[in-house]
């Protein structure tokens, strides 16, 4: 999956997942709202029979008071009652924290009921019954509210990977259409592209004159580049996915062999070649080292100006590879290596070049530096650990 | 001579200290209703029932005070079967004031349940 694929679909699953999560919220805070309003109707009716004894006791008192001072108490609830301007007359209950506005309602452990008095008995308007809160209730409804979220986040979670398809599927389509495209092409370029480069290797150039000497080397050239892009494209399409030859090789050797085949393309850009290249030994595919090694080269020469230089620098642990170019923006380095990035419309190519360097890194745990300053050159630095160091 | 003088003088300041202790409440309130035969209690009760807090009930007692009816009276009509209706008080706005806080204070509810 592409870069830019990864970016979409994680920016449209982070807002999917926190809209699904915010919807899932609501439904069960509602879920919940409504299972403590159906247990409260159904305390209420227990509660408002044992509001209308405490009414008839409080008449009682009202009538026989002062010769009767005592507070009328029941096992089965506390009580409190206040006046009309809701100051406490006298209180048994454990929460005192009271709300006037509503019939009933859960506080801190406890169930208020308030009734409105008729007749102020001993100038009680408001009489509230307070029953304690066993909770068993909550726990059920947390079960089912937990069960029922877990339930809708799985389908939501399915509905949302159909849709993420669905949304990426005209992207996808896009990128599938292109590999097709060069898949089918790699395949019919295999043929012409081997026969130019036997013949053009089978020329003589001793036996032709300086013009035509130049012109077969100019067929060369073309031929090269073309077989570069050609190795590029069969890696891409056809080779990716092939098990690793794995062996160890002396990438000194193999850097010095991939230069001569730049050669004649240094030599056409009259670039200058600088190397430092020390024997160092790599355990990995040959060909795949070729492939990134490759690559790195034909980025420098071809991003690079006439007659500037190329510097090699080959350590256990680190390859160097920097040209004189015009440098990379620094807007266009953070996508640099995702396949079909052209920061550079003014060269030939895919743009699969640096996504090869970074597929083959990946494969075989190889980290990847890139430094540019337009107007100065770039580096890139392939590195990795060293298990003589 | 003397001795009757000392004696005046301690009768005065006798009479002074218990005017002193008994309050317009007392004075106004208290002695009417004693001599009528009607409860400050049961009135109060009665109060209570129909004003619940103590702003209310003052308000509402201070307005009846003023404005005698039986329309606005706690007592029910079984009462007005047996008395009249009072006339309206005397006392200015301050004093009456003071003598509906006593009245509250005295037999007031709050404070006196267990």
């Amino acid at each position: 999956m592409l870069r830019s694929e990864r970016s979409t679909l994680r920016r449209f699953l982070a807002l999917y997942a926190f809209l699904t999560l915010a919807l899932v919220l609501l439904v069960s805070v509602f879920y919940y709202r409504s299972e403590e309003r159906i247990m409260l109707l159904r305390r209420k009716a227990q509660v408002a029979d044992y509001a209308a004894d405490q009414i008839k006791r409080l008449r009682r008192l009202h009538e026989h008071f002062p010769r009767e001072r005592t507070y009328p108490r029941d096992p089965r609830f506390r009580s409190a009652i206040y006046d009309l301007e809701h100051v406490q007359i006298f209180s048994t209950m454990r929460n005192n924290v009271v709300d006037f506005r509503r019939d009933i309602y859960r506080h801190d452990g406890v169930i208020h009921f308030v009734k409105l008095l008729d007749s102020y008995y001993l100038g009680a308007k408001y009489l509230f019954i307070e029953i304690p809160d066993d909770r068993t209730w909550f726990w059920t409804t947390l079960g089912k509210t937990a069960l029922g979220a877990g339930v809708a986040l799985f389908f939501l979670a399915l509905a949302g990977l159909y849709l993420a398809r669905l949304f990426l599927s005209p992207m996808r389509r896009s990128i599938e259409l292109l590999d097709r495209f060069i898949k089918d092409t790699t395949h019919e370029l295999n043929t012409p592209l081997m026969t130019i480069l036997a013949n053009v290797e089978g020329l003589d150039p001793s036996a032709l004159d300086a013009r035509q000497r130049k012109k077969l080397e100019r067929i060369d050239l073309a031929a090269r580049t073309v077989s570069t892009l050609y190795d590029d494209l069969k890696y891409v399409t056809l080779e990716s996915e092939r098990p690793a030859r794995d062996t160890e090789f002396n990438l000194k050797e193999l850097i010095e062999k991939r230069i001569l085949f730049f050669e004649t393309m240094f030599r056409a850009k009259n670039l200058e070649l600088h190397t430092d290249l020390r024997p160092v030994v790599i355990h990995a595919d040959r060909r795949l080292i070729a492939r990134l090694v490759d690559n790195l080269l034909s980025n420098a020469v071809k991003y690079n100006r006439r007659g500037g230089s190329i510097e090699i620098t080959l350590r256990p642990g680190e390859l160097s590879i920097r040209d004189s170019g015009r440098g990379i923006p620094p807007e266009a380095l953070r996508e640099i290596f995702d396949r079909y990035a052209r920061f550079d419309e003014s060269e030939g190519g895919f743009g699969l070049g640096l996504d090869i360097v970074r597929r083959i890194a990946q494969r075989y745990g190889l980290k990847l530096s890139l430094d540019s300053e337009p107007g100065k050159g770039t580096e890139v630095r392939v590195m990795w650990k060293d298990v003589e160091s | 001579m003397r001795r009757i003088v000392f004696l005046l003088l301690v009768f005065i300041g006798f009479g002074m200290i218990l005017s002193a202790k008994t309050t317009i409440f007392d004075r106004n309130c208290v002695s009417c209703h004693r001599r009528k035969g009607v409860s400050l209690r049961r009135t109060f009760m009665n109060a209570l029932l129909i004003y619940s807090g103590e702003k209310n009930m003052k308000a509402g007692l201070k307005y009846f005070l003023r404005h005698p009816s039986k329309e606005t009276s706690v007592m029910g009509e079984e009462y007005f079967r047996t008395h009249r209706l009072k006339a309206p008080t005397t006392l200015t706005d301050s004093e009456l004031d003071a003598a509906l806080d006593t009245y509250w204070q005295r037999y007031k509810v709050i404070g006196n349940l267990r």
